[in-house]
């Protein structure tokens, strides 16, 4: 909640005060995502194909990072059908993912905010 | 003929027996209600004064100009809705006395049509300030607002397999 009613208000305010500090919520980050990191980052992966993906009719929207967990989520619900309630941890474990992925990208934007803002401080320093 | 001569007489008898039965049907057809000819002089005027139950002095027939009023009067415009419901009418359902005069119009002007005698609560003039008032307030207040749309802090989805490296916060051994 606090990511809308408190910060999601300043978010609007700043981004048309103060544009050079605040990320763009429709655009890509621009910083380097590898900036200040001693060793490598984890890569994001998926297991399935495209293919696989698209054999199993899963709508664009969905191939996210998850797609892994809700691939196995229906696969369960089509094998146990009609007891679909049997697929609860399958479900869990998909709406699990998807709030880390959310998170992932809270992270990223106060990640590139930061960025921004440290490079800001130094230009008006230099 | 002989059954002509008793269905009449049988007719006649009915009649005055029963007169009820037939003046629902032998009067007030369409070419009774029709209005006469426009009224020339004084006599003709009382008469019609008289016809439609009004006193000569407030008989005033509409402008003989083609409209086919003939010498039905112009009587004064009251809605149904403007009529003091606590009166005892005795047409209470249409507020109307028996054998008052209906307007020409009248089916115009009943409490379910109409009302010529509405008085607004405001004045118009009023109500087009109010309501431009409120119009241009909301969209003033949009106008505004739209440059500081709230937002959650957020990248946009990320999505694998469209050439793009995306990374979680963990790092690798």
């Amino acid at each position: 909640m606090g990511n809308i009613m408190g910060n999601g208000v300043s978010n609007g305010l700043n981004l048309y005060l103060h544009p050079e500090i605040t990320p763009d919520p429709l655009k890509e980050p621009k910083n380097n995502p590898l900036e200040g990191f001693d060793k490598l980052r984890k890569e994001r992966t998926v297991k399935a194909t495209k293919a696989e993906m698209e054999s199993a009719k899963i709508p664009l929207q969905n191939r996210d990072y998850c797609v892994d967990e809700l691939l196995r989520f229906k696969a369960c619900r089509k094998d146990v059908w009609p007891f679909a309630v049997q697929c609860e941890h399958e479900k869990h474990a998909y709406l699990n993912c998807q709030y880390e992925d959310y998170v992932i990208r809270m992270k990223e934007y106060e990640r590139e905010r930061r960025l921004m803002e440290r490079s800001a401080a130094l230009n008006a320093a230099a | 003929m002989s059954l002509v001569n008793t269905s009449r007489k049988f007719a006649q008898i009915c009649a005055t027996k029963n007169p009820i039965l037939f003046t629902a049907i032998r009067n007030h057809w369409n070419k009774d209600f029709k209005p006469a000819a426009f009224p020339k002089t004084q006599e003709e005027r009382n008469a019609a004064a008289e016809k439609y139950g009004l006193i000569s002095s407030e008989y005033k027939p509409y402008a003989n100009d083609g409209t086919g009023m003939g010498d039905y009067p112009e009587l004064p415009l009251t809605s149904g809705d403007s009529r003091d419901p606590h009166y005892p009418w005795d047409n209470p359902e249409l507020k109307r006395n028996f054998n008052e005069p209906l307007h020409a119009d009248f089916e115009m002007y009943g409490e379910d049509r109409y009302d010529v005698m509405f008085k607004h609560r405001t004045p118009v003039y009023k109500q087009f300030f109010q309501f431009t008032g409120v119009m241009l307030g909301i969209f003033i207040v949009y106008g505004v607002c739209e440059n500081f749309k709230m937002f959650p802090g957020l990248i946009p989805k990320q999505y694998p397999l469209q050439g793009k490296k995306h990374y979680t916060f963990e790092v690798e051994e």
